[in-house]
């Protein structure tokens, strides 16, 4: 598909994708689960607003707003560096199970370790010992889908074997869920949820933190990763480090997804379905416009997941996991049944 | 197709119940029907046994009826009933899914019965965890980790269930299978207190303790209602009352017509949603249950939560709230085992009048002065 959008049509559509993701963002803070009037929320983002106000704007939609565009990036960001990585149409951190790794990781410091050091309770430390053993847990599947793809080259069988990986670490977790107390299996289970909300500012420039330097690693590897698109031959041809590459990259998409799960829970369907969004709006394969076009559509996907779950209307809200499965699934569907023709093999 | 067998399995369940009923309906005349408040179950008496019909006995059910047949030892069965509906009465060994079924055959002081339980880790009755440890009572599992052998070896006379979802029907359509008999309970469904309270005439007239039963029944309710009075006539001004906690972006509201709820208004407060009046629980943002409660004066059972700090922890935001400066925060965790047994879903589904009292005395501590909380504790 490359080639076929001129350098214009590209910036042009790069910056509409900007201006809808900052749209969205001011419309986020106006519209949230209760009525605010825009003038309140603006004398609440300077400080004038009424103390209620105040608190609602700043405590609880500013910070989601936030976190909505920092993980809807991060995460799609690593669903397509799986992707290219993976050569895999369907690879996305929840799809093959990294997601559940890094839950695991989550799982083995809220329900294990956590409880031994209760003084770090919601302390950064706290966040830290998360957002590490999530790396870790992400990483340790994305190596084994790693060495799996390089053996199996039909991306079903990797697909499958990322379902399996995902219900093995389940039943682990069940198990783990079964020697331990109420309180922290609470923990545990809130976080399953997915979340955006309930986020201190401090977590979020954590969360900053640490997506930041997955980003920065993603943006280094374009190059890599465009000739990673020709084949590995051609790569090897043209002088990429292929072993340093595959590091490099699963590093990035395990920080990536990694510290959007210790944090927000398992969020689904982003890191799958974005890249191929963006690919159709852009019309192009080339790293050098999709890893920017990505990360602005997952932020701007995310933003409008998290203001449709609150259109029940009057407060009501449906779990934003549930809005972002609605918006993936038939994306997901699309691929497996049409467009690649994968159906056709079964 | 999970969800299709389970549902196309509880349906052919419940047709075979429905059809016994309608065949024992043409030829048996009812004489009395003896319930008071509760909604989810019917007693209808033919002299020589009686007809115990369970109504919807789990969540979004409806028009759902389960008939059982309690029927004394040395009756004879009448041609018209299936044996498969009858309970030999009384009971003498018993299966119990609950802590308030355990908590109701206390009260009857007919824990003797009892030949297992689901979970003993959340019993919080002294005598019943004696014989947990002595091992007189096993732990039969859980829901879909239920040990049916297990059950099957105890050789219950019955097994007290409970609903959770229409899902439930198809584990203990094994046990029905395996030759276990099974009755659902659907106390934890009934919206007023009393109501929950009354479900111990059914366990009255399976133990053969139907007076016992009533007269607690009775004096439960006499003392209920006569502090309800005293607040109708004693209370001015109701304090707003905030409910429960928050899960991350989620805040389960309980409606205005559950059980807390119905609570809150008998001890004289005004619950922060009492214009919700769904079945369940409804998803809200926390966002927008933070803005009403920041017209709380006091809140209630806000989850598991020991201390001001463990709230504070959960949601920081919540530390902004006026309730939260004034402390006027109360669990109802006052009476737990370390294993999580607590007494409030236990005992106090006996006791709905000790349990207004409490609220009451938080409510209106003049009403109830120097009175000291047997369910609730206020966080430090």
């Amino acid at each position: 598909m490359s080639g076929k959008t001129s350098l214009l049509s590209l910036r042009l559509i790069m910056t509409g994708l900007f201006l809808l993701m900052i749209l969205l963002f001011v419309a986020d803070l106006l519209l949230g689960s209760t009525h605010l009037a825009a003038g309140d929320v603006i004398k609440s983002l300077f400080g004038h607003g009424t103390p209620h106000g105040e608190i609602i704007v700043m405590q609880f939609r500013l910070p989601k707003a936030l976190t909505a565009i920092i993980a809807g990036a991060a995460m799609s960001i690593s669903g397509l560096l799986m992707q290219t990585l993976f050569r895999n149409p369907l690879a996305g951190p929840d799809v093959l199970g990294v997601s559940s790794g890094a839950g695991l990781g989550v799982a083995l410091t809220v329900l294990t370790i956590t409880p031994l050091f209760s003084f770090t309770q919601g302390s950064p430390l706290q966040d830290w010992s998360l957002i590490l053993a999530a790396w870790a847990g992400a990483g340790a599947v994305m190596m084994i889908i790693m060495a799996v793809s390089a053996r199996m080259r039909d991306i079903m069988t990797v697909l499958i074997v990322g379902l399996l990986l995902a219900s093995a670490i389940s039943a682990v977790v069940s198990l783990l869920q079964y020697f331990s107390n109420e309180a922290m299996l609470k923990t545990y289970v809130i976080w399953t949820m997915g979340n955006l909300g309930n986020m201190s500012y401090t977590q979020i420039r954590t969360l900053t933190a640490a997506t930041l330097t997955g980003m920065v690693l993603a943006f280094v590897m374009i190059k890599p990763l465009n000739a990673m698109l020709m084949g590995e031959t051609f790569s090897r041809t043209v002088g990429v480090n292929m072993k340093m590459t595959r590091i490099i990259l699963l590093a990035s998409a395990s920080i990536l997804a990694g510290s959007v799960t210790a944090f927000c829970g398992p969020l689904a369907f982003i890191g799958v379905a974005v890249p191929h969004i963006t690919r159709i709006i852009f019309g192009t394969t080339d790293h050098r416009t999709l890893m920017p076009g990505v990360a602005l559509s997952g932020a701007v996907i995310l933003l409008i997941s998290d203001m449709l779950s609150t259109l029940p209307g009057g407060g009501q809200i449906i779990p934003v996991n549930t809005v972002t499965s609605l918006i993936g699934i038939p994306v997901v569907l699309w691929i497996i049944i049409g467009r690649t023709g994968l159906g056709r093999k079964f | 197709m999970r969800l299709f067998i389970t549902l196309f399995s509880s349906v052919l369940f419940l047709c075979s119940c429905g059809h016994g009923n309608r065949q024992a309906d043409g030829r048996l005349d009812r004489t009395a029907a003896s319930v008071y408040t509760a909604s989810r179950f019917r007693i209808d008496d033919f002299q020589r046994f009686k007809r115990l019909t369970v109504i919807d006995p789990w969540q979004n059910s409806s028009g759902n009826e389960l008939v059982y047949y309690l029927v004394p030892h040395n009756v004879l069965l009448p041609d018209s009933i299936s044996e498969s509906q009858v309970v030999r009465v009384p009971v003498r060994r018993i299966v119990c899914m609950s802590t308030t079924h355990t908590a109701m055959l206390r009260a009857l002081d007919a824990e003797g019965i009892i030949v297992g339980v689901s979970g003993t880790g959340l019993v919080y009755d002294s005598l019943i965890l004696d014989a947990v440890a002595s091992g007189r009572i096993p732990d039969v599992g859980y829901e879909s980790n239920l040990d049916k052998e297990l059950i099957v070896s105890l050789k219950p006379d019955l097994l007290m269930a409970y609903g959770v979802g229409a899902s439930s029907a198809e584990y203990l359509r094994k046990l029905t299978e395996m030759g276990v008999k099974v009755m659902y309970n659907a106390d934890y469904l009934e919206e007023h207190p009393l109501a929950r309270c009354e479900w111990i005439k059914v366990f009255g007239l399976l133990t053969g303790m139907e007076g016992k039963a009533d007269s607690l029944f009775r004096e439960v309710t006499a003392a209920y209602f006569s502090l309800a009075d005293e607040v109708r006539t004693g209370v001015k001004e109701r304090p707003d009352v905030l409910l429960g906690a928050p899960w991350e972006d989620v805040w389960y509201i309980s409606p205005a017509n559950s059980y807390i709820g119905r609570l809150i208004s008998d001890a004289g407060g005004r619950y922060l949603f009492d214009d919700l009046t769904e079945q369940n629980s409804v998803p809200y943002a926390v966002e927008a249950v933070f803005r009403r409660a920041t017209e709380a004066d006091l809140w209630l059972n806000p989850g598991t939560a020991e201390s001001l700090n463990d709230i504070a922890i959960a949601d920081h935001r919540m530390t902004k709230l006026p309730v939260f400066e004034s402390g006027g925060i109360w669990n109802n965790r006052n009476r737990m085992t370390s294993s999580g047994g607590n007494d409030y879903w236990e005992g106090a589904v006996v006791h709905p009048d000790l349990l207004l009292r409490d609220i009451v005395s938080i409510l209106h501590p003049e009403l109830l002065p120097g009175y000291r909380q047997l369910y609730y504790r206020r966080l430090q």
